[in-house]
């Protein structure tokens, strides 16, 4: 919680005959993330070189590839066969050798004659489009060539063409643009052609053909629902192959993944002659557990050293290198909130975690925005439903932080008593008198006002919770880092902050707040809140100018960052107003009037008025989750983290990998 | 004679004139800053766009960077729900 989890760095070190078990036992357990070995490059260097694959890693490698590449064809993605029973990976490993060149063959013969008949296809569909303009002129197309003294030219005229010489013409045609077909004395071509050039004719090919044109047309185009069928047929065949060998193949990728893999770990080792060193992190809790089985796995022919280095006390301008790898370690209602913030960065290792804090803040922040049992409610169902029917890690995650978010929404919605905004407005409904009124005065049964200037202040309390939580946190980052004069600076601003809190109650009462104008002023109208105040803002603002004075021009973020958090109440605000509009609109305007008196035209209106009433509620809604989200999120990142996060750790990528469809 | 030059100003002319222009204001408030929210976000966005595009790994920096205008026109909404309530 809060912080990431331990790691250990430790050293592997073996002769060169263990390699290939210790690699084995490395890949089984899971856990220990490689730091890639670099080679210095330098010349005449003489020390450790990056290890080379071992043997066989090519061979598995092509068939690797093979099995991509049938995967490909069959748009078949591994996944699709999660719950299928496992197979064993020596029996699978036996019909790679037995079976996959002769699948590999035939999924290559089908896919070499679907191309052959889609390139056939094309040829056809070439000739047909060098046939249709003649097929308007009542010519057999022997007839276009094979004369001695007349010569033919075929083109596309937009209007008819004078020609003075003695000729044949025959026009097609065809709006605006006619096939035009000329017949003309070889001696005359100059005549002609000066004749069209004029008349802005484009010349065709005349097709190499015989017999009559519409035949010709026909013939092809049988040929094509020939081939389409044929490839119909053939994508019927690789269908078959997929449903008969797909789950095997999805087992073959896997097992030859982790072959490949393994096989090509020496790569990330150093390695001599006749020794390997491999270096890389475990987490605590896994280090005897990996030890205990690298030595049953070498016959205690390898040494395994833990090296006394576990992070965290570095200083923090030197955290480009040997820092660990991080992995979360969060309790179980946090962890969807991992995803958000390794879209942000994820956390070094020796700075606080802020998973749990957002798990905890951004469903809160979206329920107060979100605020409708209606709107969270189909929130709740879209997320439940999408997680039965979508797959993959990153999307179920986010998708259970949509749930969490959404919960909080409806809880909200109790507190304001919205369902899809129907509070006394254009209907007469009143659920129950709300905690914190967001109704406001539209239609003509709307007699609440909204408590606003109370859901703004409360807006800015949370924000300045969040932001001294945020600074607190910051201490507590540079604390560690023994940085005692960036904790100074973050202390300086919460007493900034704080300062200028107790100024603004000495001089104005604002509701939800603590009113300090009643006590008696001492020295230039300041009472005492004022001038603790006073003191705590000057006193803070040296601080800051101490740690670094460019951070003074950020002094006004105070204001600013505050003020921010209001938006949880006006983004709130905007989405009530535009549901109870949509609720006046379709109800009060379209369907309640048609009561009084049922006609035709009534009916219709009605029917317009339920139309106006879904969409503008899925447009809220959406526009809910779009403001809900994005904005409680940007609170996160903006005003939350920069007080105290920087991000940037490098993520933990055990070597290994999760066996899903095969097993030993 | 009527004096068309003079009109009178019944009380509840003068609030039902003085609530519109509240409403005027509060319009500019959320439309102006809107506006500069936009014109604001309209570089960076496209600017993030592109290094994301670059670079996946900075889609949470680029983010961030687009949305900090945005803070102008929720200043412009909270202020035309002051003026308006």
């Amino acid at each position: 919680m809060l912080q990431p989890k331990t790691m250990t760095r430790l050293l592997i070190v073996g002769s060169k005959e263990q390699m290939p078990s210790a690699v084995t036992e490395l890949y089984r357990h899971h856990v220990y993330h490689i730091t890639d070995y670099t080679d210095q490059g330098k010349e005449g260097y003489e020390g450790f070189r990056i290890g080379q694959p071992m043997e066989g890693a090519t061979e598995l490698s092509t068939d690797l590839i093979k099995i991509r590449s049938i995967e490909s064809i069959f748009g078949l993605s591994p996944d699709d066969y999660l719950d299928t029973k496992k197979r064993s990976s020596r029996s699978i490993k036996e019909i790679i050798e037995r079976e996959l060149p002769a699948i590999e063959q035939e999924v290559s013969n089908l896919t070499a004659q679907r191309s052959a008949a889609e390139a056939r296809i094309k040829v056809n569909e070439q000739r047909i489009a060098e046939l249709t303009p003649f097929s308007g002129i009542p010519l057999e197309l022997g007839l276009y060539r094979g004369y001695e003294s007349v010569s033919v030219i075929a083109g596309k005229a937009p209007r008819e063409i004078e020609i003075t010489v003695p000729h044949e013409k025959f026009i097609a045609s065809d709006k605006g643009n006619n096939t035009t077909v000329i017949f003309f004395k070889k001696a005359d071509r100059a005549t002609v052609e000066h004749a069209l050039a004029e008349a802005q004719f484009q010349p065709i090919p005349i097709p190499e053909e015989e017999g009559s044109v519409r035949k010709a047309i026909d013939t092809y185009q049988s040929e094509i629902s020939q081939l389409t069928a044929a490839i119909a047929d053939i994508d019927e065949k690789i269908a078959d192959i997929k449903g008969k060998h797909g789950n095997f193949l999805a087992a073959c990728d896997e097992v030859l993944s982790a072959d490949v893999e393994q096989a090509e770990a020496p790569l990330r080792f150093a390695t001599t002659e006749l020794t390997f060193i491999a270096d890389g992190w475990v987490p605590v809790s896994e280090v005897q557990s990996l030890k205990s089985g690298l030595a049953q796995a070498t016959g205690d022919k390898i040494l395994v050293m833990e090296v006394e280095e576990t992070g965290g006390h570095h200083d923090s301008h030197d955290h480009s290198k040997n820092q660990p790898p991080v992995e979360y370690d969060n309790p179980g209602f946090a962890k969807p909130m991992q995803s958000i913030v390794d879209i942000y960065s994820r956390p070094r290792y020796d700075e606080l975690d802020p998973t749990l804090m957002v798990a905890i803040i951004f469903p809160l922040f979206f329920g107060i925005i979100l605020g409708d049992i209606g709107y969270g409610a189909v929130l709740l169902i879209l997320a439940l439903g999408l997680q039965r029917m979508l797959k993959g890690e990153a999307v179920q995650q986010l998708l259970k932080v949509l749930r969490n978010a959404s919960i909080s929404a409806i809880i909200f919605g109790f507190v304001y008593a919205e369902i899809f905004g129907a509070h006394p407005g254009a209907l007469n409904i009143e659920l129950w008198h709300p905690l914190i009124s967001r109704h406001l005065l539209i239609g003509t049964h709307a007699h609440h006002q909204g408590d606003i200037a109370v859901l703004l202040v409360f807006a800015v309390w949370l924000g300045i919770i969040q932001m001294t939580l945020g600074r607190f946190m910051g201490v507590y980052n540079h604390a560690r880092h023994r940085n005692m004069l960036h904790v100074m600076g973050q202390v300086s601003w919460i007493a900034f902050m704080w300062g200028a809190l107790l100024l603004i109650w000495s001089i104005a009462a604002i509701p939800l707040m603590p009113d300090l104008t009643m006590l008696p002023p001492i020295v230039m109208g300041l009472n005492i809140a004022g001038i603790i105040g006073g003191i705590l803002v000057l006193a803070g603002a040296i601080g800051i100018g101490i740690e670094s004075p460019l951070e003074l021009i950020e002094l006004p973020s105070v204001i600013s960052h505050s003020l921010s958090y209001t938006r949880l109440a006006a983004v709130g605000l905007s989405s009530v107003a535009i549901a109870m509009v949509v609720n006046f609109i379709a109800i009060e305007m379209l369907i309640e009037p048609q009561f009084k008196e049922l006609t035709a035209v009534g009916i219709v209106l009605i029917i317009i008025g339920i139309f106006v009433l879904l969409i503008g509620h899925l447009l809220n809604t959406a526009l809910g989750l779009l403001g809900g989200g994005l904005q409680s999120l940007r609170l996160q990142y903006v005003e939350f983290f920069t007080k105290f996060y920087k991000g940037g750790g490098e993520k933990y990528n055990p070597f290994g990998k999760k066996r899903n469809l095969t097993e030993d | 004679m009527v004096d068309l030059g003079v009109a009178t100003l019944t009380l509840e002319m003068v609030a039902e004139s003085q609530m519109g222009l509240k409403a005027l204001g509060a319009g500019l408030a959320v439309g102006l800053t809107g506006i500069g929210a936009g014109v604001a976000e309209m570089g960076i966005g496209s600017a993030a766009v592109g290094a994301t595009a670059e670079n996946k790994d900075i889609f949470g920096l680029a983010l961030l960077l687009t949305v900090i205008p945005e803070t102008i026109v929720i200043f412009g909404l909270v202020v035309s729900l002051l003026i308006l309530f």
